[in-house]
Formats: structure tokens, C-alpha cells, sequence
């Protein structure tokens, strides 16, 4: 039923679009075995050695630590905050539950530039800025959306009556949940949880607004590494965000799917 | 109570809920099971609090002006951060670019993330579509940062792209730090949002409807136009939304790609709070941005209605 026009007019933008998604990652992976000493793509030959070189870099390394332990925060905080409240959204009557609504989607809506200077205000007055719990709380904050999103979207499927039907075989209220409503979810939780991972992950201007010398997760790290002069060591430590991006998707598509992201809801 | 077996025990695993169960009770009764709905709300409600004590930090930092004296903010507050973010033609000619460049952005992206989701949405193989689906999430995971960086490479003077344009005799050209290097950032950055903001809405549409348009003698492009788009009006306005306010908004590429000489507004917002120290007029312009970008957020819904982005909407 598709006419060659058709077929020829889509597959050119979607060839497009392919090509400028991909080729910045292929760029700084081919730039990273470059065996030259400034950056090049296609590579000046090809070597190792920027790669030995950052087995050295410890500046690097910390940065990249601490861009984990915020992730990880990150994800502990979001993950039972964001379970709970798309239960409630999607499971309960909730008055002004409009209004709530747009309350949570406040993170989303109100511009990054100002929610990071905003908590950068009130981690200040709180005397907490320079440690670095406050970053992956704050990225908690401002992703939270994503997985309230993919949590309620899971938690719709679930037939209420499975609850109920729970309950009138003897199960009490701990019991249905951990047993019947929280498997139900469970493709929700992973693929928010995965979410706020890569996202804190990446964060890179809250990050920059939030932490100091001392606390410079990897992103940030990168970015002022790149306004003084380029080495190819950064490309050899981006090429890290590549593999924890591989990584991740594979997970996802191993515990739910990557087509869970096309169904309608 | 059935006969029970004396050689019996109660699992280990039954004590444990029991024990959950009778905790439950006690922390929180049963009578109050209808405010449960609340009780799982609350702690989101207090994450985001934060945000909003961070929001009336900015208010009433937009309140006081920078004293040049004692490089201290004033005591009493007054709206001279306001005239001054108003009147300026500075914040104007940025205004005005940020505003350019977000609708530029939104509609190129939309051009692009349409097609791509319709492909990927449309494809018989699933293995197309899984390969469509990777080379979305995977940009999307990597991060801006890394993302500039290999644009950085690519199109600098002495990058790929300049050395295939010397090849068929055109000098270097300039291609980063202008502005359409920064939209074109902003579109590879946005491509992957709007594609999985689209793809829902596309899938929601039945291939018999496209049929039943061709067999009434439509053309596909008559289909697109009459049929597709207007029922993918949710996806589209979902999408085009998260477009137009996060690149309205963008620091990074900007401030990468652009090279300090076409700064968005979030970049005047942090020049004002980390180089020129002007809190106060920072916080006001910051303090815009959020009106507008709200703004903007509210007259799409009031018009095309919610779009994809409500949260659990079936009961």
C-alpha cells in the first residue's frame, strides 16, 4: 500500500536523521584511538595510548566516581518517590488531583537554568553545597517526572480486580501490594529507574550550578576540559558514556522491551 | 481453622508478612485506608517542594538589587531588576534569539522525528525497528556534553567535514560558533525526545484508517495531511511542547556550539550569577524565563488540550 514516493521521501529524512544521531558518538569513538596527539577523526593512526593515558588521569577518574555515586543517589531517591506517587496518580482518587498534576510536572515545565539556580539557593541557605548528596537529590528532583510518567503508564494496565481479587483470598494490604500490584508495575519501576541513572548520569547544568574544584562530576569536567584545549583523553573518557549507554539499553531492552516506548497509551 | 498437621511449621516467610502486615496496621490503620492515595503522594509532593522554595528563593532574589558599593544585595525590595531585564536591548536581542532559535528547533525536529517515528512505528521487521529504536536511545543516553564535543570534532576548521568540502576545491569554512551550528545541536539534541513523544500517538493509529483513505482514492500525501496528522495532533503538540521549551532553555549547546557569541537566555542567567555577580538581575531574567516557558506550556494545553504529557490518566 505504499507508494514509491512515499517510501523514498521517508527513508531519505529517516537516513538524515540517522546519520546526525549517530555521528557524534562514532566521531569521538573513532577520535579516541587516535595514536596522534590532538584530535583527529578519521584517526591519525590508531593506538591505545590515550586510553593508557587515562588510567593515569586520576582528576578524571574521581570525576567520574562521583558522577556514579550521584547517579545512584539519584536513582534511591526517585525510585520509591516516583513508584509511590504514580501509584497514587494512577491508583487512587486523589482530590485536585488536576492541580497536583501540574504541581509534579513543575520540573519539568520550569527551565533547568532555573531549577538548578533555584536549588543552588536553597542548598546554599541549607549550608549543604559542597558535598555531594545535594547534586543527586537535585537531579532526583528535577527528572522526577520521567518516572512518574513510566510508572503510571504501567500502573493503567493493571486490572483493579486483581487487587480485590487478592484481597478476598486472605491477602492483606502488604501482602497485595508486594505480590500482586508491584510486579504489575514492575516494567514501569525498571524503565524509570534506568532513566534517572543515565539521566543523572548525564546531567550536565545542574551539575555545574551545584558542585565546585572539589565536587565536579564527569560532565562538567568534560565541559571545562574542552574550553581550555581539546586532548584526545577526553574522547577516551566520553567513550565511557558510550559503553554506560550501551549498557543501559541493553539492560532495558533485556528486562522490558525498547518497543514498551512505541505502545499508545 | 483446618486440621493441622503437628509436625507443621509456619514459614519463616508467613512470619515475615504477618509481621509486615501487623506493622502496617499499626503505622497506618485501616480506617484511614482512603487516604492512602495521599499518603504515597506525599513524599513527591515534598521532593518538588524543594523546587518551589528554590522558585521563591529566585523571587525574592529578583527583589533586591546588587548594591555596587558593598557588592551586597539590598535589604528592601523593589522591581529595578525587572526595568532593567525589560528595558534592556541586550536581554532583548537574546530574548529574541532564544525565541528564534526554539521555534526554528521545534519545527525542523518535528520534520525529521515524524518521520522517523511513522518508519519505526510503520516497519514489518522488527528488526528495522529495533535498530531504529537503538540509534535513538543511544544518543539520548550519551549526554549533551559528549554529544558537543563530537560535533566539536567533526566540524571544527581542521575537522571531517572541512577536509570533504576541500576536496572538491571550497576553502575552510567556518561551521561552528554561529548560529546555525547551534541550531542544528539543538536538533540532533531534540530529535530523540520528539521521536519517543510521537511514536504512542502514531502507534494509537490504525493502518485501516490509511487504507480506507488510499481505497477512497487519496494520495499518501492527502492521507498525511486529512488523516495522519490531524490524529496525531497529541503526539504532535506533546512533542513539539517538550521541543520548544527545552531548547527555548538550553545551556549547553549554546554555550558549546556557540562559543560565547550567540548566547541563549540561560546562558545571560548564568553569566549574571557567576561572572558579573549581579544576583538580582540574574534571578529576574531567570524568573522571565520561567513565566514565558510557563506561558508558553499553558496556552499549548488550553488550545490543543494536555497532549501526551498527563500522568495516569485512566481510573
Amino acid at each position: 500500500m505504499i507508494s514509491q514516493s512515499q517510501r523514498i521521501t521517508i527513508w531519505t529524512l529517516v537516513w538524515i536523521a540517522l546519520l546526525t544521531l549517530s555521528l557524534p558518538t562514532i566521531v569521538v569513538l573513532g577520535a579516541s584511538f587516535t595514536s596522534g596527539n590532538i584530535i583527529a577523526f578519521p584517526p591519525d593512526g590508531l593506538s591505545l595510548k590515550w586510553y593508557a593515558k587515562l588510567a593515569m588521569a586520576r582528576d578524571l577518574q574521581q570525576a567520574f566516581l562521583r558522577s556514579l555515586v550521584v547517579s545512584l543517589i539519584c536513582t534511591a531517591v526517585a525510585l520509591p518517590v516516583g513508584t509511590l506517587a504514580g501509584l497514587a496518580l494512577s491508583r487512587f482518587r486523589l482530590r485536585y488531583e488536576g492541580a497536583i498534576q501540574v504541581y509534579l510536572l513543575l520540573p519539568f515545565t520550569v527551565p533547568l537554568i532555573g531549577s538548578g539556580i533555584g536549588l543552588m539557593l536553597v542548598f546554599g541557605e541549607w549550608r549543604v553545597l559542597g558535598s555531594l548528596w545535594p547534586v543527586g537529590v537535585a537531579c532526583a528532583v528535577i527528572n522526577l517526572p520521567f518516572i512518574v510518567w513510566s510508572v503510571s503508564s504501567s500502573a493503567v494496565l493493571l486490572d483493579p480486580d486483581l487487587e480485590l481479587a487478592a484481597q478476598s483470598c486472605g491477602a492483606g494490604r502488604v501482602q497485595t501490594f508486594l505480590h500482586v500490584t508491584l510486579p504489575a508495575v514492575m516494567p514501569g519501576v525498571i524503565t524509570g529507574s534506568l532513566l534517572m541513572f543515565i539521566l543523572a548520569m548525564n546531567e550536565f547544568l545542574v551539575s555545574l550550578l551545584l558542585t565546585d574544584a572539589r565536587t565536579v562530576t564527569l560532565p562538567v569536567q568534560i565541559y571545562n576540559s574542552i574550553r581550555s584545549i581539546i586532548t584526545p583523553d577526553l574522547a577516551a573518557v566520553s567513550v565511557v558514556f558510550i559503553l554506560i549507554a550501551l549498557l543501559a539499553i541493553w539492560l532495558l531492552d533485556k528486562l522490558v522491551g525498547l518497543e514498551v516506548f512505541l505502545k499508545s497509551k | 481453622m483446618p486440621e493441622t498437621n503437628p509436625d507443621f511449621r509456619y514459614p519463616l516467610r508467613w512470619r515475615i508478612m504477618d509481621m509486615a502486615e501487623a506493622i502496617a496496621d499499626f503505622l497506618w490503620p485501616r480506617r484511614l485506608s482512603k487516604y492512602t492515595g495521599w499518603l504515597f503522594i506525599m513524599p513527591a509532593l515534598m521532593l518538588v517542594g524543594i523546587l518551589v522554595l528554590g522558585l521563591i528563593q529566585i523571587a525574592d532574589a529578583s527583589l533586591r538589587t546588587l548594591d555596587t558599593a558593598t557588592y551586597l544585595p539590598s535589604d528592601n525590595w523593589s522591581l529595578d531588576n525587572f526595568q532593567k531585564a525589560l528595558g534592556s536591548s541586550v536581554y532583548f536581542k537574546v530574548a529574541w534569539r532564544s525565541l528564534l532559535g526554539a521555534a526554528l528547533t521545534t519545527a525542523i525536529t518535528l520534520c525529521f522525528a515524524f518521520p522517523y517515528a511513522y518508519a519505526m512505528v510503520r516497519t514489518q521487521s522488527p528488526k528495522v525497528r529495533k535498530a531504529l529504536l537503538i540509534a535513538l536511545f543511544l544518543p539520548f543516553f550519551i549526554g549533551q556534553v559528549v554529544r558537543a564535543y563530537g560535533w566539536l570534532i567533526l566540524l571544527g576548521n581542521g575537522g571531517m567535514v572541512n577536509d570533504v568540502l576541500g576536496l572538491v576545491g571550497i576553502g575552510p569554512v567556518r561551521l561552528l560558533f554561529n548560529y546555525p551550528a547551534v541550531i542544528f545541536g539543538l536538533v540532533q539534541y531534540m530529535l530523540p525526545f520528539a521521536v519517543l513523544m510521537l511514536a504512542p500517538a502514531l502507534t494509537a493509529i490504525p493502518t485501516e484508517t490509511e487504507i480506507a483513505a488510499g481505497s477512497l482514492g487519496a494520495n499518501w500525501l492527502q492521507t498525511l495531511w486529512h488523516v495522519i496528522l490531524p490524529m496525531a495532533k497529541p503526539g504532535l503538540v506533546g512533542a513539539g511542547l517538550v521541543v520548544g521549551t527545552l531548547s527555548l532553555t538550553d545551556f549547553a549547546v549554546p554555550a558549546m556550539l556557540g562559543g560565547g557569541s550567540q548566547d541563549f537566555v540561560a546562558n545571560a542567567i548564568y553569566d549574571q550569577f557567576f561572572r558579573t555577580a549581579d544576583q538580582g538581575l540574574g534571578a529576574a531574567l531567570a524568573l522571565l524565563l520561567v513565566a514565558v516557558g510557563s506561558l508558553i506550556v499553558g496556552l499549548v494545553f488550553m488550545v490543543f488540550g494536555a497532549g501526551t504529557l498527563s500522568m495516569g490518566a485512566r481510573k
